[in-house]
């Protein structure tokens, strides 16, 4: 059975068995790519972004930063670029038309076929894509770092990831999900991205959105479900590390704060551009091509600094055309503590406006720092006690990235050798 | 004089604690039923813990408080302030 992701495109795997793999490899030139081009090619092979199935050429690089839009007129917000540097090319004499093997870490990911080879000025692509080029917006420091020049091409995963513990279980394809999802039964799919632990007000503004996409659907068979789609990509010190991230929202389910029949935890290899209203499009693209009907949008979504408004990612889902996405924003405000009403409740309902206390990620931070568990109003202690086991196991003892889970952290996924 | 606190937070079981000591009427609520106890320090102090635990700061801007003290230093603070039913344990810990 078909499946209809972005663009109205049917997903499609583009992979290529060993054994073609194996032939490959005797015959075709190889050159190196980064960690993000390496996440980037998994994610094109895999369909997260249909209807795309290579890194993108000039002219297509030209009317998404213009238009916003493919060449053939389906929405999309920010360019997906293989860089490479000069001498790559010049060592390699790579020329449009054939065949190249991109690998990571000396290891065959895929092939790309050369469909061009093209300089393009990267101010302008951030200007465009992220409203500005100064400096120190980690997007435009993102670009600023990039080699100078582009090869573009449709890319077949020669050679597939194996997911390292604890991320195999969390682990969906786009086709994949769309199966579970069938199977579930699941009519509505609201996606939670996120790149945190949870403390309760990320759990109402999950279960909030869950009542949203529900809406007019039976209450008697739940036909509504949660996808918390984890963001895992390049880390900085500070955040929080990616196996607690996910082993934490898995806890929720696990320890039945959400039914585990309408809840389940995954993960998008993505390295965050901090593009606000433009981010969000694509996370709503990408979500669509997991089979999410519904995706929510809370305070300053992929936003940075002050570079945009709170709000600016609501409101440029009025000003796409109608019909460009086939997933539904889900607009939410800030969830907060009040001790009048003496729960977690909404900014948009509860009018004690002096009294709330606001989820401080810098309070939370610090006392999780001290090793208190929280409140169980603030952070279950479920979610404590595995997020502190998470630190143990895979954090050097800290829940939070240091400079030593920077260096050595375990690979997410590894590649097997492909031999002749 | 004492002025540059340290926050130590209070969540339901170390409250309980407080209570047996009936030092419960020195916190403050901050979010979601945890509350903070504050310990004030001197200049000195400030610069002695300071030098002590190299990696702790003085949040001069927005806080203005002692902050990321070892985890452990804390909870012996704690510990300290419920044995002696008294605030006042910073000089012996230092
Ligand atoms: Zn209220």
């Amino acid at each position: 059975m078909d499946f209809i992701g972005h663009g109205n495109t049917v997903i499609q795997e583009r992979k290529m068995n060993s054994s073609e793999a194996r032939q490959l490899v005797e015959k075709t030139k190889q050159i190196p790519i980064s960690s993000r081009v390496a996440r980037e090619c998994i994610d094109l092979a895999y369909g997260f972004f249909t209807p795309l199935i290579g890194f993108m050429n000039s002219a297509t690089l030209n009317s998404v930063c213009q238009e916003m839009k493919l060449i053939d007129g389906t929405l999309w917000p920010i360019p997906i670029l293989m860089d490479i540097d000069k001498s790559t090319i010049d060592k390699n004499n790579l020329k449009v038309g054939e065949k190249v093997i991109l690998s990571y870490e000396g290891v065959p990911l895929a092939l790309m076929d050369i469909e061009e080879i093209y300089q393009y000025e990267k101010q302008k692509i951030a200007q465009a894509v992220l409203g500005t080029t100064e400096k120190k917006h980690p997007g435009v420091m993102m670009i600023d770092q990039w080699m100078d020049y582009f090869i573009a091409g449709p890319i077949q995963l020669m050679n597939e990831p194996h997911f390292q513990p604890p991320f195999d279980r969390f682990w969906f394809t786009p086709l994949q999900l769309h199966k579970i999802f069938k199977e579930k039964n699941w009519k509505r799919i609201v996606a939670h991205q996120t790149r945190n632990v949870p403390h309760t007000g990320h759990e109402w503004l999950m279960k909030g959105a869950w009542f949203s996409a529900n809406g007019d659907l039976s209450v008697e068979k739940l036909k509504t479900g949660i996808l918390v789609s984890c963001i895992i990509g390049p880390k900085r010190i500070g955040d929080y590390i990616d196996e607690a991230i996910l082993l934490t929202q898995q806890e929720l389910n696990d320890s039945a704060y959400f039914n585990p029949d309408i809840h389940m935890v995954s993960f998008v290899l993505w390295d965050m551009r901090y593009a606000g209203p433009k981010e969000a499009i694509l996370h709503a693209i990408i979500r669509s091509n997991l089979g999410c009907t519904h995706h929510m949008f809370g305070r300053d979504h992929a936003g940075v600094g002050s570079y945009y408004d709170p709000y600016d990612a609501h409101r440029i889902f009025d000003e796409i055309p109608e019909g460009s996405l086939s997933i539904k924003a889900i607009r939410l405000l800030e969830w907060f503590y009040c001790p009048i009403c003496q729960e977690v409740t909404y900014s948009g309902l509860c009018g004690h406006t002096k009294e709330r206390q606001n989820f401080s990620g810098t309070m939370i931070r610090s006392i999780i720092q001290d090793k208190v568990q929280p409140t169980r109003l603030l952070m279950r202690p479920e979610v404590f006690q595995t997020m502190m086991q998470s630190a143990e196991q895979y954090g050097f003892g800290s829940p939070f990235c240091n400079e030593k889970y920077l260096k050595e952290r375990r690979p997410i996924f590894i590649l097997s050798p492909v031999s002749k | 004089m004492n002025k540059i606190p340290i926050n130590i937070w209070i969540n339901e079981s170390r409250y309980q604690q407080l209570c047996q000591s009936g030092l419960e009427g020195m916190t403050k609520e901050v979010l979601a039923g945890m509350k903070v106890l504050q310990i004030f320090c001197t200049e000195e102090q400030k610069d002695l813990l300071l030098k002590r635990y190299p990696q702790a700061k003085y949040d001069q801007s927005t806080t203005k408080s002692i902050e990321l003290l070892p985890a452990e230093f804390k909870e012996n603070l704690f510990n300290r302030i419920v044995e002696k039913k008294s605030l006042d344990v910073i000089t012996e810990l230092l």
